[in-house]
């Protein structure tokens, strides 16, 4: 049998679509989902991540950063423990 | 009282005198003798009744010789000349016997002037009017069947003559007189010119002129200059032709008539109204067919002009000028529309150049009805065979966005951009309005027509700007996956362009997509100069998109390559140790690669995609496939892999053994192939990217309608059964801003029909309803 084809791949430029790890899909208090922005953004991504608190909620930095200027406590709004960012 | 005998004498000379009663027309009888005469009748006191017996009978000579020996004359003849020559002798012998009654009608005024009754003759005061009066009379109720023949060719051979006077050009160069069918040598027309002018003014002293020829006449003229007009103007549509045409009827036409009515001058008598007013008419009449003929000729010859324009604008400011003297508006509408439905909209035009021509007709039209009237109208059948055509959105985009073929449109885009601030010197031109044409359609505003340009009304076919807009991002996101290298610059001055026109909201997700692009491009950098990536001989790049701004992708399988597939896990690594929290989903299908083969002494350097690079490396592994195996390995259906795999059979690499069942080829078999590499790979090139990544507008919108699907069950579990207009009322109230949640009533009336036919919901009468469990 005569193995005479040597392919050789140069380069490969695929296709993907990036996504947020996170415990669910949707932001909390905007309902739109992670891997979209906030109501207030444009861009998705760097332009508007994602925190997590020390409760393991997430939600779009903006979105939670209005919620908690806008309430005398500091709580989480999925499970009104106190919220911390975060820093993993 | 006088005897017998007296009497007998003066029968006999009131017979001398009026010789008519013995039926003849001569006589010798003198002005002196006729004084005698009238003194004896005056006596007798019976001169009323003379003269009545003396009309009687000329009544009768004129009914039984003149008028039948005038009409023997009009004998039907193919002979022009013939004609001519019997018309001309038939007024000359009419006009020779009313001369000879002359010298008896005097003595009959002489007579009548006596008659103190003042009863009118034939409805005049006066004997010799009142004889032509009969005479016409008598001559029209014996009217023959066939009289226009002569007069036509009479009128025919002498304009001829006419025409040649004015269009002398080219004299000497033909052996035959154009004006007249004669050798040069015994030329007609001196004589033609003065019989006919001869003929008329006997005509017109007859005062039958417009009765015997006026028919005639005008029915010549009209077809002369018919004849004229097609002669002038067919084929050719970048000449105004209305001032010449309008030149030519001044002169040629109008100089021919007035020569007719005046005998021969060719300026009307100054100080004869009658003659004045009766070519005025005339001439009033004879512009007014010149116009209508025109604009006939030039609306049956509308659609070229339209196909043409703009070199054809001559001809459309001509039908401009005419449509206003004449009532052709509906005829122009009817048959231009016509004239598109026969010519344009049928299934053997592609939608590009409907577009083409539907563009042309919208340029056409707005510069000929500026109020948009017309446009409106005839172009109804269009939009709505347009609306019908499944490729229209995505031929009317990719001519918005491609230099080239299209660039129509996209130069209209861009003047848009350009002239978006004129709206403000809108506002001094109040004193320059007009109402609408009296066919508007009095529902519509009228500077709605007026201010929609041509994009708009492409857009306004489907009457939503969603629709365009969505097929935009399905193109430029086929167009950003399909290149390998991606003119970012020039997408983004569309964009930018098209932003101006539907709106930043709307394109927003474009503008994600742009950027995505922009992005990948750094993120690869980053990547490469990242040493964890680890150096590998295949150069891995990636594009990353934002999945929720981008169209739905075909969903199809494929799996890749272990060497790949490890690759990416490595760039996958890299990626998410750059973007904390991030990660990234691989589509395998999508991409293109870069790949050189190796077989026997030929190389090839080709750009696949994924499924072919994966493909002919499974080949290099083992020469031998059946397509179950294949399908075992890439997870793709055999349907599919059956049809891909004749990418490699036609690049004579890869040769179907026996059915099902693939090898491939011998090297050397494989040198002798006779395909020119380079001819194959632009052939599957264009092959590669005609065809669309994305999900098809029907899915996509299947997927978009599924929005609702919960609103809908939610509904219907609280409310029962709803009728089809409650639900979409409710759905409309609910409806979120994003993109195609735009719902028409028909739309959903076939999404809820597929739910009924997939058993998710139940119609009963008019009512959806949820089946019970």
């Amino acid at each position: 049998m005569q193995q005479a084809m040597k392919v050789t791949v140069k380069s490969w430029t695929g296709v993907a679509t990036w996504r947020w790890i996170a415990n669910d899909d949707n932001c909390g208090i905007c309902r739109m989902p992670f891997d979209s922005c906030c109501p207030d953004c444009k861009l998705p991504g760097d332009d508007c991540p994602l925190v997590w608190g020390a409760c393991s909620h997430c939600f779009h930095i903006h979105c939670i950063v209005k919620w908690l200027h806008s309430q005398p406590q500091q709580q989480c709004p999925m499970c009104r423990q106190d919220w911390k960012f975060n820093n993993k | 009282m006088a005897k017998k005998g007296e009497l007998e004498a003066c029968w006999s000379k009131i017979n001398y005198a009026f010789p008519i009663l013995n039926g003849t027309i001569f006589t010798e009888c003198t002005n002196e003798e006729y004084e005698d005469i009238q003194e004896i009748v005056i006596n007798l006191g019976i001169q009323i009744k003379i003269r009545d017996l003396v009309i009687i009978h000329i009544e009768k000579y004129v009914r039984q010789n003149i008028v039948p020996s005038f009409w023997a004359k009009f004998v039907k003849s193919d002979v022009e000349v013939k004609g001519f020559q019997l018309f001309k002798t038939a007024i000359n012998d009419l006009y020779d016997s009313v001369t000879n009654f002359e010298p008896m009608l005097r003595k009959l005024s002489l007579l009548n002037s006596n008659c103190s009754d003042n009863m009118p003759i034939f409805g005049e005061r006066d004997i010799i009017l009142g004889f032509k009066q009969l005479l016409r009379a008598t001559l029209l109720a014996q009217i023959p069947l066939e009289f226009q023949y002569i007069i036509y060719f009479f009128y025919k051979v002498s304009f001829n003559v006419f025409d040649n006077e004015y269009e002398n050009s080219d004299m000497g160069e033909d052996v035959m007189c154009s004006g007249c069918w004669n050798d040069y040598s015994d030329c007609n027309c001196a004589y033609i010119v003065k019989v006919f002018h001869d003929t008329n003014r006997k005509l017109m002293e007859l005062q039958l002129l417009e009765r015997l020829a006026g028919q005639v006449l005008t029915n010549f003229i009209q077809m002369r200059i018919e004849s004229h007009i097609q002669k002038l103007c067919t084929g050719t549509f970048d000449v105004s032709h209305i001032a010449f045409l309008e030149n030519w009827l001044d002169t040629t036409v109008m100089s021919w008539l007035t020569r007719i009515y005046c005998g021969g001058s060719s300026k009307p008598p100054p100080d004869d109204k009658n003659v004045q007013n009766a070519i005025s008419k005339f001439k009033q009449k004879l512009s007014y067919y010149l116009y209508h003929s025109y604009t006939k000729l030039r609306i049956d010859q509308l659609f070229n002009i339209i196909i043409e324009y703009p070199d054809s604008q001559p001809a459309v400011d001509d039908i401009k000028l005419c449509l206003d003297k004449t009532d052709l508006r509906p005829t122009l509408c009817k048959n231009l529309q016509t004239a598109l439905e026969t010519r344009l909209l049928h299934p053997g035009v592609n939608t590009s150049e409907i577009l083409t021509a539907y563009v042309s007709t919208i340029r056409t039209l707005r510069h000929l009805d500026p109020s948009g009237v017309i446009l409106e109208t005839v172009t109804k059948p269009v939009r709505n065979y347009l609306r019908n055509r499944e490729d229209t959105v995505r031929s009317v985009v990719s001519s918005l966005t491609e230099d080239g073929v299209g660039s129509e449109l996209a130069e209209e885009l861009a003047k848009f951009a350009a002239d978006g601030e004129d709206d403000l010197e809108k506002e001094d031109l109040w004193d320059e309005w007009n109402p609408d044409p009296v066919d508007a359609d009095p529902k519509a505003n009228s500077s709605d027509r007026k201010a929609s340009d041509i994009i708009s009304m492409l857009v306004n076919v489907y009457g939503s700007k969603e629709l365009f807009v969505n097929e935009y991002r399905t193109l430029l996101a086929d167009r950003l996956l399909g290149q390998t290298v991606i003119n970012t610059e020039k997408e983004i001055t569309y964009l930018e362009l098209l932003k101006l026109r539907f709106g930043e909201s709307q394109l927003h997700f474009c503008e994600v997509m742009l950027k995505d692009v922009y992005d990948s491009k750094r993120i690869n950098a980053l990547i490469h100069q990242d040493n964890s990536f680890g150096d590998s001989h295949i150069m891995c790049n990636g594009m990353i998109l934002s999945a929720q701004f981008w169209p739905p992708f075909k969903d199809e399988s494929l799996e890749l390559p272990d060497v790949i597939k490890q690759l990416l896990e490595r760039y996958t690594k890299c990626f998410e140790a750059l973007k904390g929290n991030r990660t990234l989903n691989w589509i395998p299908h999508l991409g293109n690669v870069n790949i050189e083969i190796e077989i026997g002494q030929k190389k090839l350097d080709l750009t696949v995609s994924p499924f072919n690079a994966t493909l002919i490396m499974h080949f290099q592994d083992k020469p031998e496939w059946s397509l179950e195996e294949l399908h075992q390995v890439m997870k793709v259906p055999i349907t599919i892999l059956r049809r891909k795999i004749t990418y490699w059979q036609s690049m004579g690499l890869i040769s179907e053994k026996s059915a099902d069942y693939y090898v491939l080829v011998d090297g050397n078999d494989a040198n002798r192939s006779n395909v020119a590499t380079s001819q194959v790979q632009e052939m599957i090139c264009e092959d590669e990217e005609s065809e669309s990544v994305m999900a098809s507008a029907h899915d996509q919108r299947e997927g978009e309608l599924q929005v609702f699907w919960s609103y809908i069950v939610g509904m219907l579990t609280n409310l029962d059964s709803l009728p089809l207009d409650r639900i979409h009322q409710m759905l409309k109230m609910f409806a979120s801003q994003a993109p195609g949640t735009e719902c028409s009533i028909q739309e959903l009336r076939q999404f809820l029909d597929t739910k009924v036919r997939t058993h998710q919901l139940v119609l009963q009468g008019s009512m959806y309803k949820l089946p019970k469990t």
